[in-house]
């Protein structure tokens, strides 16, 4: 007999690389032996995260069809660890998987297009957050304004591609009716996942909107962030963006060092 | 310790409940169907924020909940995962749910989730691994869970304890309550050849707290839990059996494939209350009288 630790870790390594194990030797088998047994639980443990996967990445199973996203799913299951007994955390190396994997070489958009839907299945069940204080940003003398740090809302993302991912998700949606055609030279793309009224949104942003907005998601100044953001668009209004991003609660809560006098 | 079908603040009544899957929370909330409580997976609410939560936060506004998980893995020899029991008390204590279950089972090993309910051999040590875990579980979250019987699909050849004596002593060592899930003991029963009905006669009454009914599938070779029918005619037989034994227990239609229009899920639902009414004959309090 195994003690349950070798058996628990035998049975794991059982489904997931079929390797022999003690295991066989432990399990009852008459009508239907060991093997065929273990195989029913294979069969559970892969179709439960293989719907996991289904269902963050619905856009990637639309563009590559069923039958290649199952195999696909079979090959990163057997890839990489599940490591939460919650199963909606589940899948969120897919995009680099499948940049790695050899039979999706020729969609080369399809490792952005997977990041960018892990984004939005991050951003649908992430925290709520109250509007930013506006009256204590009113409060600080314009001199001051440079220092102040912004965070972003806990249900936003931001993404930059060489694809029009964006785009190639709107039009992979259930509902989508129109033209489904998708420009691929239009060119990059950098944007902004956020949620609103429960439902997930991506945005296209200008260049210095979006450097702005990474360099404050990386605690970056208000001034750091207007230097990286006027380098990738000498034309960045910073007043609007202010406005915009502060209006729709992208940004949230501000802080800043109190000035030494 | 507050009997386990009353650890709540807000008790479920003895009536029969559904599972709350996603395709149906907005039609319960517009329609608010008669029937007694909800049962939800819990890990289906462990995010941070966002719609599910919100729709659960209106639901339980009108309904008794149950929080029932899938992920805690009681049964293994890794450590209790905090994080995942953090998840569960938080959840908890901002829906306070009349009942609070999760599995018989095992699913992690080595720190890699399988993400299923995996049979446990039945064996002595698995008794006091399960049972440690179940005490720590309880403690941390100071209230008593219900732990389920799971459907099974192999036996250890090392197990030396029948399971219905594995679930009992289970209860008794850690002070948990039982929910028994009949469709569970049906298919395992004929996938493994025992008497289903002498497995409930030897469940102590007194700790049952819930009963789950659900439909199974046939693969050939074993019947498999799959939660994706209509409850078979034999374990509706086997449940009046249950109910004549252990009283009016909360009892849950579980449906979680192939999910059917929700006049199906109350329809289950009526028929389970039917029978609780029919066979509550044997006042549990009474039993020894």
């Amino acid at each position: 007999m195994l003690p349950l630790r070798q058996l628990q870790l035998d049975f794991s390594r059982a489904l997931f690389d079929e390797m022999p194990t003690g295991l066989e030797d432990c399990v009852r088998g008459d009508a239907l032996n060991a093997e065929r047994r273990l195989a029913i639980y294979r069969n559970n443990v892969f179709s439960n995260l293989r719907e996991a996967l289904r269902a963050a990445y619905p856009v990637i199973e639309r563009l590559v069809g069923t039958e290649f996203f199952d195999y696909a799913a079979d090959r990163f299951i057997r890839r990489q660890a599940s490591l939460s007994g919650d199963i909606e955390d589940y899948g969120m190396q897919f995009a680099t998987f499948l940049a790695q994997f050899p039979a999706a070489n020729a969609l080369a958009y399809l490792p952005d297009t997977a990041r960018l839907e892990w984004a939005c299945h991050q951003v649908f069940y992430a925290a709520e957050h109250a509007p930013p204080a506006l009256e204590k940003l009113a409060a600080t003398p314009a001199e001051h304004f440079g220092q102040l740090r912004f965070q972003m809302h806990p249900a936003s993302a931001l993404l930059a591609s060489d694809y029009p991912v964006h785009r190639i998700r709107e039009v992979n949606q259930p509902e989508f009716e129109g033209d489904h055609g998708v420009d691929l030279s239009q060119g990059g793309v950098t944007l902004l996942v956020r949620r609103h009224h429960f439902q997930v949104e991506v945005e296209p942003l200008g260049a210095g909107e979006f450097a702005m907005l990474e360099a404050l998601a990386a605690a970056h100044t208000v001034a750091e962030a207007f230097a990286q953001a006027t380098q990738a668009d000498p034309a960045f209004d910073l007043q609007l963006f202010l406005q915009r991003h502060l209006v729709a609660a992208t940004l949230v809560d501000v802080s800043g060092d109190p000035p030494c006098h | 310790m507050l009997h386990p079908a009353n650890g709540g603040t807000h008790p479920a009544p003895a009536r029969a409940g559904i599972g709350l899957r996603a395709p149906h929370y907005r039609e319960v909330l517009s329609t608010r169907p008669a029937v007694g409580w909800l049962e939800v997976h819990s890990e289906n609410f462990f995010g941070d924020g966002g719609q599910p939560l919100h729709y659960l936060e209106q639901v339980r506004a009108h309904y008794p909940l149950s929080l029932h998980g899938v992920g805690l893995s009681l049964g293994s020899t890794d450590e209790l995962n905090r994080e995942h029991l953090g998840k569960l008390k938080r959840l908890a204590e901002h829906i306070e749910p009349a009942l609070v279950s999760e599995h018989l089972c095992w699913s992690s090993a080595g720190g890699r989730y399988l993400n299923d309910l995996l049979p446990l051999p039945y064996t002595e040590e698995a008794l006091a691994v399960v049972s440690a875990h179940l005490r720590q579980a309880q403690d941390f979250l100071n209230r008593p869970i219900l732990i389920e019987n799971v459907s099974s699909y192999l036996q250890y050849s090392h197990s030396t304890i029948p399971e219905w004596e594995f679930v009992s002593q289970v209860a008794a060592r850690s002070g948990c309550g039982i929910l028994l899930d009949v469709n569970n003991i049906y298919v395992s029963a004929v996938n493994h050849g025992f008497d289903a009905e002498a497995y409930l006669e030897s469940i102590p009454v007194a700790a049952v707290g819930e009963m789950h009914l659900a439909g199974f599938d046939s693969n050939g070779d074993c019947l498999i839990d799959t939660h994706g029918k209509p409850v078979s005619d034999a374990v509706w037989a086997l449940y009046r059996h249950a109910v004549r034994r252990f009283g009016r227990v909360p009892t849950l239609i579980e449906w979680d494939t192939d999910i059917p229009p929700l006049a199906v899920l109350l329809e289950e639902a009526h028929k389970a209350d039917a029978i609780l009414q029919e066979e509550n004959h044997a006042p549990t309090a009474t039993a020894a009288a």
